[in-house]
This record gives C-alpha cells, structure tokens and sequence, in this order.
C-alpha cells in the first residue's frame, strides 16, 4: 500500500505540527504567533495533500486564523441559551474574534464514529504513541 | 536742475492766479499722504494681515480613505492580506523568551524523527535522507556548515519558522537569527547521524515541500 505509506508520513507530520504547538504555548502562554504558524503549517499541508483530520482536531484550531484554540489562554469559552433548542457552546477566538458554536447535544454523531465509517477504517499507525488524527 | 525747479516754491505773482496756497514741505508732506488714502482704493494692512492668519489655504487635497465593509457575499472565513501581516509575524517575544524554552520543543523534534525512521537508521542513509526530505524541520538544531557568506557560518540554532527563502532560528545566546537558504550548506544531526542539506534546493515553504518530490540533480556547488 503505497499511498498509505506517504499518508502516514504526512499524518506524523502533522501530528508533529499539533503537538508542537501546544508545547510551544505551554511554554510561554503568550507567544500566541508560533502556535498560530504551526497550525497555518499543518493546514496547508493538509489542504496541499487532500488530508481529511479529525473534527477533534480541527475544533480546536480557529478557522480564520488558524490559531491554537486553548479555552482561557487564546480563546473565551461561554454557554448561550436558544430557546427552544438546548444550549449551545460558544468558543471566541481572542485574535480574530471569529466564533464557533457547537450544540450541546449529547447524541451528536460524528461521521468518523458511525460503524459505517468504522468497517472502511484501515489499520491504525503503530509507532506513533502519541497519533491523534485517525481516517 | 529740473529737481530743483520742481521744488521751488511757486513764486507770488503765479499763487494769485492759479488760487494755490503755497505750503511747507511738512504740512504739504501730510496733504500728500491724506490726498492718496482718499483716493486710492487699498484695503487696510490690518485686514490683509488678518486674512491671511485666519484663512485656511488648501496646500494639498486628500480624502480620507474609507475602509471598504465587505458585504455579507464574503463569509467570515476569509483572512485579507492585510490581517495576515497584522498577526502572524513573530514579534520581539524571543527577546524575552530564553532558549531554553525551548529546548522541550528540540526533544519532541528528537522523538518525532525518531519514529519517522523507526530504527531503519544504521542500514541505508539514503532511505532516512528522503524520509527527512518530507519531514517537518521545526524544531531541529540546526548548523550552518558552509556557506558563500563567511559569517554565516557557525551559527546553530533551534529552528523556529521555516519561510520559503530563509529559517528562523534562535542562537544560544537567545538571538533570533535570520538565515537565507540560498547558498548555504546546513547540518542536521539526530541521534548520531549527520545529514547535510543543500539550501538552494530547499527553497519552498515547509509545507510545499512535503507535497513535492525532488529531483536528483547533478553535483552541487555552493
């Protein structure tokens, strides 16, 4: 399987990228730019190579501006009420302003969980202890 | 000879005649000056003056410029350029920031490369040579070996950013250094093993250079 190889190559790639990251902000909470050029990084790669991530991964970062969402550090979190729908959850980016809110449904699906998805998973990568993003 | 004709006083005979009072030199001085204030149409020197202090002259005619709200078409996940220039520069933090932060950064690096080859390390060079061609550098110590430019070479550091003609890195010394690729030689050490890499034929962003292959080129100069 040739195509997995270069895949998985790209995923420890950008696996790398993501933990790179969040070290590079647990040092120094303040230096918000190198995390936000790692995650632009592990996005254009992302994008170049057509890399599907994970929702959990891809929640985290903000959407225009790439940076490394971290409630309390780099992004506000806050809980807003509908009225006849539940709550939803509100996640700011402190940078750009950009807002993402997220239902609080706790029967949300997500494609990758569903067994259909499961039965078309390969193989997860050995070697990587620390893989976080799965196809 | 005229002037003095001129100035003479007009003699008697011709005062009675022409009706004309003759006149000292200061009072027909005060005439004179009387005589043109009257008949002269002139705006007051004051009133000049006041003029031009109070009134405002247009040197130069700029409008100011009227920040262009996208409308709605334009969702927002667009970045504009000028926003991109706004936030992702690296600012003057490493004055602050010491080396040793990161040096936990250089260890995941370690760790990370060291999965990458997965032991295949002492058997074939050339086999870890094209799995760090894909690899992500950030993080890497780097060392210039050789380079056209004498005083570039020496310098190592964590690299920081990788742009499309230059890296980012910081010296011991906790100096952020900006080194261009081209003509250079860099060494890359893990675990024992030295991997020199060749600038000039690095020059893409880091993430175009995981979606590229590269060419065998021939022998390679400086």
């Amino acid at each position: 399987m040739a195509l997995q190889l270069k895949d998985k190559e790209a995923h420890q790639r950008l696996n790398y990228l993501y933990q790179a990251a969040h070290c590079v902000l647990a040092q120094n909470p303040e230096n918000v730019e190198l995390a936000r050029f790692y995650c632009f990084t592990q996005k254009t790669i992302a994008r170049r190579l057509v890399l599907r991530q994970d929702p959990s991964v891809k929640r985290t970062l903000c959407k225009r501006c790439c940076t490394l969402l971290v409630p309390g550090v780099t992004g506000t979190t806050r809980q807003k009420r509908k009225q006849r729908k539940t709550g939803f959850t509100v996640v700011r980016c402190l940078s750009c302003g950009q807002t993402k809110s997220f239902q609080n449904n706790p029967d949300h699906c997500l494609w990758v969980e569903r067994p259909e998805a499961q039965l078309e998973q390969q193989e997860q990568q050995g070697g990587c202890s620390t893989a976080l993003s799965c196809l | 000879m005229e002037e003095k004709l001129v100035q003479a006083p007009i003699p008697r005979g011709l005062q009675k005649v022409l009706g004309v009072e003759p006149q000292r030199s200061s009072r027909a001085a005060a005439f004179t000056e009387a005589f043109l204030a009257s008949s002269l149409q002139q705006p007051d020197n004051q009133d000049l003056k006041n003029l031009l202090t109070h009134k405002a002259v247009i040197l130069g005619y700029t409008r100011p410029k009227k920040q262009r709200t996208k409308r709605s078409s334009k969702k927002a996940k667009g970045l504009t350029a000028q926003q991109k220039k706004a936030l992702k520069v690296f600012q003057i933090r490493p004055e602050h920031q010491r080396y040793q932060l990161f040096l936990p950064l250089h260890d995941l690096w370690r760790q990370y490369v060291r999965d990458l080859c997965g032991g295949l390390r002492p058997s074939c060079p050339q086999f870890v040579q094209q799995k760090l061609l894909k690899a992500d550098l950030h993080g890497a110590i780097i060392t210039v070996v050789r380079s056209k430019c004498p005083s570039y070479v020496g310098l190592s550091g964590i690299l920081l950013q990788e742009f499309k003609h230059v890296f980012k890195i910081i010296t011991a010394e906790d100096r952020l250094k900006v080194i261009p690729k081209r003509n250079s030689v860099f060494s890359v050490e893990i675990d024992g093993f030295v991997s020199h890499i060749f600038g000039s034929r690095f020059e893409q962003r880091a993430s175009e250079r995981s979606a590229k292959k590269f060419k065998v080129h021939g022998s390679i100069d400086l």
